[in-house]
């Protein structure tokens, strides 16, 4: 049954993952700093970057030769070599060579979706261990061939004799020779990420002003914690970095103000999405070690958090019904009325910053009456969100955001957020992660201090 | 007889001015025959406060397989500190010619792990002149310490022939090392070196010597084609022992015949375990799957 006391309102208690199941508990976890794209860490692949935060990992809870019982971990901008970049992460550290690992790809979910499926297999006693994590690298982007020089490389590698390879050789075209990069640009509709969320933030009328200052909160919060130490046992550094670099501890809302709209300039005056109210491109990989709580207690490790449930959503934001990145605004409500709470029911909320836009709207569509009513089928607005828990240690805008690597960065620090907060009012301190995705997807979930 | 105490040069030599150097040395000598004398110079040289620089580090990793940490491999440490062990082979007084010496033997210890952000310091001397059955060996000694005076953290001592050298009051040693029959077993890797291979190392090592660059280089010097650096062949098996051999190490290898590029190259790992599981040693051998004959072989040790 529920442990929230708010049994009334679990619509089908056989839903509840909790009471049936064993928990998963969050270890600990460690990642490397995060850094700008073309900075500290160019040069370095996907692989390098993951290994980095696995080693660090593994020194960090003493896994040196430990079997774990499965790793999963991703990357969006993905190499066609690094077909199994995870296995070969693991291969490359010191965990035993018998380690199982598989690759996820869900876009800037990957590594919270990573979070939540060995969640549950530990849950289901399929494993004891697991470790999840993300990495991406927009320094060390694949480039591909173009699909005219591609179609030829292809066909002649079947041609038999030379006339058949030089038929095919004469269908090369100049152009043919322009590779094609990668972009963060929406399959279907051609607009860039920034572009679509500027539709979304004029929709929902979010300001310039409150953007800058969701801004400035980020890396004031973040410079706030590395200060007090908070990443002490959550970061290893790499490549000569110790902190994030996108982090401007001395930023200030005026410095913000001064900057130029770079997405939506169309809107005019209501072009409001700034390079500093936005996420940069970013270099990183993050960790997660989950376990069993009999596996945590027979190796002496700390149960930060307790992986409590999972949900995703996705929109149909192609022709504008909803905004692309506006899925957690559905996954919310429903991971909610399954789990029995309410937005008053937890004590951090760690919404990522895609761009400030992204999460004011999905703030803003939780306040709204009207929307609660027809869209999310509720009497009412779902509720407000209380500011002074919201992101906290900061998030994306400061840290920046390798896509596959933010899951594990806000799982880590929430779980150790929830362990250090521990009980409150007679509950154990509770934590809601949303998190958006290209494709109109999202995935949201909620952790418990154990 | 006092230690003179290290030569400490001001920057890390040049190796590319060293081999010119080597090679008008040679010239010289051959024009004046010059008496090379049969000692070994008695000064060390050393680089103080080397700072490594990252993407030459990485680029390193990223050809021998080596995961991309902030850890120094063991190897790049040795292309460390090669020039200055060429420095001492350079000097004037070093009694046997530099070009064409030939790598015999490698021992490395690696005693902790050293990250690119310490400044080293790194000396290196030659000791131990002595005969060969086909000419003259010594044993160049290179040491990396972090900051004066610190415990030394990684040792590499490297025997090198010179063929056809024979300085008066050395003899040839009495006993033959008869070498055991090799006989290639079932490989657990295999190398497809291409032509660029010498090339790619020199870019990560600043080794640029010409007998590994390309065919037509090689052949100035003798060779019939280009061969493959052996540290390059060595770290690649350290690579590949991963990443159970810990941070402090012992790491040998012996070359025998050169890689000649390009090559397939076939490689076994064995690994041997002590009592109670953990990892003491990897032995590996390489040999040519074509030839049969072997390349080179070693292990690395725990410490």
């Amino acid at each position: 049954m529920s442990e929230t006391g708010r049994e009334e309102s679990v619509v089908q208690p056989t839903q509840g993952t909790q009471g049936q199941l064993r928990k998963a508990v969050v270890v600990g976890g460690n990642r490397i700093p995060f850094a700008r794209t073309g900075g500290a860490y160019t040069k370095s692949s996907n692989q390098d970057m993951l290994t980095a935060a696995l080693d660090g990992l593994i020194a960090r809870f003493g896994l040196q030769d430990e079997r774990i019982g499965e790793v999963a971990a991703g990357a969006v901008l993905k190499h066609s070599r690094d077909f199994n970049l995870t296995r070969e992460a693991v291969l490359g550290s010191p965990l035993a060579a018998e380690t199982p690992a598989y690759d996820v790809q869900q876009a800037c979910a990957t590594g919270l979706e990573t979070v939540l499926g060995l969640a549950n297999k530990i849950k289901l006693g399929q494993i004891d261990s697991a470790i999840a994590g993300g990495v991406d690298s927009a320094s060390d982007a694949p480039i591909a061939v173009s699909e005219g020089l591609r179609e030829v490389l292809l066909d002649l590698n079947r041609a038999k004799t030379l006339p058949q390879r030089l038929k095919v050789l004469s269908k090369l075209r100049p152009k043919d020779l322009a590779p094609d990069a990668p972009n963060t640009g929406e399959p279907r509709t051609g607009l860039s990420m920034g572009e679509h969320q500027a539709l979304t933030t004029a929709q929902w009328k979010v300001t310039r002003e409150a953007q800058d200052e969701l801004a400035y909160n980020s890396h004031r919060n973040l410079a706030a914690a590395y200060d007090a130490g908070f990443f002490d046992d959550l970061l290893t550094p790499y490549r000569g970095l110790t902190r994030d670099s996108n982090l401007r501890p001395d930023t200030s809302i005026e410095k913000l103000a001064t900057l130029k709209p770079v997405f939506g300039k169309n809107l005019g005056s209501e072009a409001t999405m700034t390079a500093g109210n936005s996420t940069p491109l970013t270099d990183g990989a993050s960790t997660v070690l989950l376990a069993s709580e009999e596996w945590a207690d027979a190796h002496d490790l700390p149960k930060l958090a307790t992986v409590i449930d999972g949900e995703a959503a996705a929109v149909d934001f192609v022709h504008g019904k909803d905004g692309l990145l506006m899925a957690p605004v559905f996954a919310v409500p429903r991971l909610l009325a399954r789990n029995g709470l309410t937005l008053d029911d937890f004590d951090f909320f760690e919404i990522h910053e895609a761009f400030a836009g992204t999460v004011l709207s999905t703030l803003a569509a939780w306040e709204n009456e009207e929307f609660g009513r027809t869209r999310l089928g509720l009497e009412g607005a779902l509720g407000v969100v209380d500011r002074s828990k919201l992101n906290v240690n900061g998030s994306s805008l400061a840290a920046g955001h390798p896509f596959a690597a933010t899951g594990g960065r806000i799982v880590a620090s929430l779980a150790k957020m929830l362990h250090a907060r521990g009980q409150v009012d007679g509950r154990p301190s509770r934590g809601l992660i949303s998190i958006c995705a290209a494709g109109g997807q999202g995935v949201v979930a909620i952790l418990e201090s154990h | 007889m006092s230690d003179p105490g290290p030569v400490v040069l001001g920057d890390m030599p040049s190796l590319s001015k060293l081999y010119v150097n080597a090679a008008a040395t040679a010239a010289r000598r051959r024009l004046l025959g010059t008496d090379l004398g049969t000692a070994l110079p008695e000064s060390s040289h050393e680089v103080r406060g080397i700072m490594v620089d990252v993407e030459k580090l990485t680029a390193y990793q990223h050809l021998i397989g080596e995961p991309a940490t902030d850890v120094l491999p063991a190897g790049f440490i040795h292309a460390l500190a090669f020039p200055v062990a060429m420095s001492v082979m350079n000097r004037d007084d070093f009694p046997l010619p530099l070009l064409g010496m030939i790598h015999l033997r490698n021992a490395v210890e690696q005693r902790r792990a050293i990250s690119f952000t310490e400044p080293l310091d790194i000396t290196a001397s030659a000791v131990n002149l002595r005969g060969h059955r086909s000419g003259t060996q010594l044993d160049m000694v290179a040491e990396a310490r972090s900051g004066k005076g610190d415990a030394v953290l990684w040792r590499g001592i490297s025997t090198y022939l010179a063929k056809g050298v024979f300085l008066p009051g050395i003899d040839k040693p009495s006993v033959h090392m008869v070498q055991a029959d090799f006989r290639p077993t079932n490989p657990t890797g295999l190398w497809q070196l291409g032509v660029d291979t010498g090339r790619a190392y020199a870019a990560v090592s600043g080794d640029f010597n010409p007998i590994h660059l390309s065919a037509l280089s090689a052949k100035a010097l003798g060779m019939r084609r280009s061969i493959a650096h052996g540290m390059y062949l060595a770290a690649r098996a350290l690579a590949d022992v991963g990443a159970v051999k810990g941070e402090a190490f012992n790491w040998d290898v012996s070359f025998e015949a050169p890689v000649f590029l390009p090559a397939r190259v076939a490689l076994d790992i064995t690994t041997v375990q002590a009592d109670g599981g953990a990892w003491e040693r990897s032995d590996y051998v390489a040999w040519s799957p074509k030839a049969g004959r072997k390349h080179f072989s070693g292990s690395v040790t725990s410490r």
